[in-house]
């Protein structure tokens, strides 16, 4: 996959995580899943999880290409744009 | 004493921990700030999440869900987990590629020359500063809180009135000084070896801490059925009906109160001998310390004994909830509770009703001893109890209200802080290669889920638990949230344990705390001395000890802001982030916007800095919890406001050199 493509496919897959995340539709629930854990946090719960996945996708098909460069010493703006 | 001895060999092995980092120092200030960007995926990993997990995380994140329910683990942790790694992503990998090219160490060094401009870092370095020291004061007052709190009783006869423990000031300098020696001697590399073991130290320990905490709970089903049971609505985002009834009688019979003891002040009202004996044998209430003045107050309105005017009623409440008034401007309307919150409670108005209250002051003692030694009469009660108890006796019930949906959705403006947190941009170029963030990319969302959800639960657990030693409530109505986690660490585990889980929340808090002193150390000597003296004029060893007095400046401070009325972490928190959060569009713009000015960045921090000034005050400079700016969290307007100024000011303004754009674009011409 060309690495442009990649990175909407990422674009795409953090959108549909903001709208998983608006989770109206579990406002009211009260009840507990298995027993202990209240909806709200569950679903959330696995928003964290959705997201690991995505970024582990991110780093597949989308990780930035950089230059190889020898690293500079320490630079000061300063000496460059003056005071 | 168990835990007081823990938590020393604790700090002890720290301090070993950063000499032994020092051995490996290479003797250059490079080695010092950026561990010589030898940083590898692992501790990369482990220190940016351990940098980032602070008080905010555990004592906060239980905290909160203590107050507001389950719904605080959407609001900052679930969407942290997209929008940090997502900033990792866009802006680390970037930014670390541009340090390592152009030799960049702090943030402002490379806006001075992305923007060319020599005056930003004049203006972004006390903003940047100014906003780090409310982050460096959550961790600061929350280890001194979480130390007093579990130290309680460990002396005999010391420290009488910080209910025989560590007093808090002494808790927070303790720790603050053993940060400052082993980043001292460790620098960055120090420091990141640190936040590597206290980040595994705190993960560990937080999940025994669960796990044990659940088991004397009675099984995690057994503690959720009791929040399902009596307070619903911390199960969800919304108020549930039982929550919204059981609040109108509760409020009710407040009011009942109020207006019995005001009457009882002005004579209004006094009873027989027989009428207190009907009074309680009319009482089917709950046994709480003060039932004996709740039948009486019943008693007195069901017979209607005396009849209070409006203004009095007003002064009741308002007296009764230690509100502060202007008795020339009581409203002529009966006051409900939406109005009665209006009105700001007194500073320290718990520990002067306690100190008052003849009964709960006949109570304070060591809390190991017993009452009288009379074992019947159970244990003394420490000064946080005994304020505790007047604030549940005397003070209105909380009114439960749901999460407002645009509120939660607009949280996710607050976790975009992490690009601009200026300890977090020196961590990204500590990295050994672009491949070293892969893991931290990855790991970090399921890494904050492991420390949040636990966490989470265990702060609605605590709304309703009960406490297997006395029967009754586990933490009291209207307790301070920061107290909720060493509270129920040190009711629920014994005493060698709770010491080991201290050590993980303090291994919590001090793996931010360094990284922060590190950092404004570095942007101190980097961003002012070095750049405005001759080249040459320091040599490495002076520029450390520089760094390292300014560090001691800062800390200095926070530590006196500490001293001053807590506020609660979370709130405090929230508020240091946006304030970051409002700087994100700068960082972004000047990576991805090719049209990005000097002028326009001007206007984003001018717009941003004014904006949160005046909604900080606004808010009562953090002490209102729930305050929102037009129906949403006040880092959307911030955000908003500083993005707009930017693009405007820079599309009317002159482009940046070809010269620059060809530096910071590799797709401009060369």
């Amino acid at each position: 996959m060309q690495n442009n493509q990649g990175k909407l496919l990422v674009a795409g897959l953090v959108i549909l995580l903001v709208i998983l995340h608006q989770d109206i539709w579990f406002w009211e629930s009260h009840e507990p899943v298995f027993g202990f854990m209240p909806v709200a946090l569950l679903w959330h719960a696995g928003i964290s999880v959705a997201a690991s996945i995505t970024w582990f996708i991110a780093t597949k098909i989308a990780w930035p290409v950089f230059e190889e460069s020898t690293p500079a010493e320490s630079t000061d703006a300063a000496e460059e744009y003056g005071s | 004493m168990t835990q007081l001895i823990i938590i020393s060999i604790y700090l002890c092995l720290l301090l070993f921990l950063g000499l032994f980092a020092g051995k490996l120092f290479r003797g250059t200030s490079k080695d010092y700030m950026l561990a010589s960007h030898s940083i590898g995926p692992f501790m990369l990993l482990m220190s940016l999440f351990g940098t980032t997990m602070t008080a905010f995380a555990l004592v906060g994140s239980t905290g909160e869900a203590y107050k507001i329910g389950a719904g605080v683990y959407g609001l900052l942790a679930s969407s942290s987990g997209i929008i940090h790694s997502l900033c990792f992503f866009v802006l680390g990998v970037k930014l670390w590629d541009l340090g390592r090219k152009y030799g960049y160490t702090t943030q402002i060094q490379y806006f001075r020359d992305r923007l060319e401009s020599d005056k930003i870092g004049v203006i972004l370095f006390p903003i940047l500063v100014g906003l780090v020291i409310p982050y460096l004061l959550i961790g600061v007052m929350a280890s001194g809180t979480v130390i007093n709190s579990i130290t309680e009783g460990a002396f005999e006869t010391a420290f009488a009135k910080h209910d025989y423990g560590i007093p808090p000031w002494l808790g927070s300098l303790v720790i603050s000084i053993v940060v400052l020696i082993y980043v001292f001697f460790g620098g960055m590399r120090g420091t990141a070896m640190a936040n590597t073991a206290q980040t595994i130290v705190f993960m560990i320990l937080g999940l025994i801490t669960f796990v044990v905490i659940s088991s004397k709970l009675g099984g995690m089903a057994a503690a959720t059925q009791q929040v399902v049971e009596k307070n619903p609505s911390k199960m969800m985002r919304a108020v549930h009906p039982q929550d919204e009834k059981s609040f109108k009688g509760k409020y009710a019979q407040w009011e009942r109160l109020a207006e019995f003891n005001f009457a009882k002040g002005a004579k209004l009202v006094a009873l027989t001998p027989d009428q207190i004996k009907a009074a309680m044998a009319a009482y089917k209430g709950p046994n709480l310390p003060h039932k004996a003045i709740l039948a009486q107050a019943n008693y007195a309105a069901a017979e209607k004994l005396f009849a209070l005017s409006v203004k009095q009623q007003n002064l009741a409440r308002l007296q009764q909830d230690d509100r502060i008034y202007d008795e020339a401007s009581i409203p002529t309307t009966l006051i409900d509770h939406e109005i009665l919150v209006t009105y700001k409670r007194e500073a320290g108005a718990d520990a002067k009703g306690a100190s008052n209250n003849k009964m709960i002051q006949s109570k304070i003692g060591h809390p190991d001893k017993f009452i009288d030694g009379d074992k019947e009469k159970g244990k003394y009660w420490t000064r946080k109890k005994a304020k505790g108890v007047y604030r549940a006796t005397s003070w209105s019930p909380d009114k439960p209200h749901s999460m407002n949906p645009w509120k939660f959705l607009t949280y996710f403006f607050v976790p975009l802080s992490v690009g601009m947190f200026p300890h977090l941009f020196q961590h990204w170029l500590t990295a050994k290669s672009a491949n070293s963030f892969k893991l931290a990319v990855v790991a970090h969302p399921v890494f904050i889920m492991i420390v949040w959800v636990p966490c989470v639960l265990l702060g609605v657990w605590m709304t309703s638990a009960i406490n297997p030693a006395t029967g009754g409530s586990l933490i009291a109505p209207h307790f301070p949230p920061n107290a909720v986690l060493p509270a129920a660490v040190k009711a629920l585990t014994p005493d060698a344990m709770a010491g080991l889980l201290t050590a993980g929340i303090l291994a919590a808090i001090m793996s931010s705390l360094d990284s922060q002193f590190l950092c404004v150390g570095t942007m101190f000597t980097t961003d002012i001395v070095t750049h405005y003296s001759k080249p040459g004029k320091y040599s490495d060893k002076q520029l450390i000890v520089i760094a390292r007095i300014f560090i001691i400046g800062i800390v200095a401070v926070t530590y006196l802001f500490s001293l001053f009325e807590p506020r609660r972490v979370f709130t405090l928190g929230v508020w240091c982030f946006s304030g970051f959060s409002s700087l994100f569009p700068l960082v972004f713009a000047s990576l991805y916007w090719r049209r990005l000015t000097k002028a326009g960045a001007y206007a984003a921090v001018i717009a941003a800095g004014g904006s949160w000034l005046y909604l900080f005050r606004d808010s009562g400079y953090a002490s209102n919890p729930e305050y929102d700016f037009l129906g949403v969290m006040p880092v959307a307007t911030m955000t908003v406001l500083s993005t707009f100024s930017m693009i405007v000011v820079s599309l009317v303004t002159k482009p940046p050199s070809d010269t620059t754009l060809k530096k910071f674009f590799k797709d401009v011409g060369s």
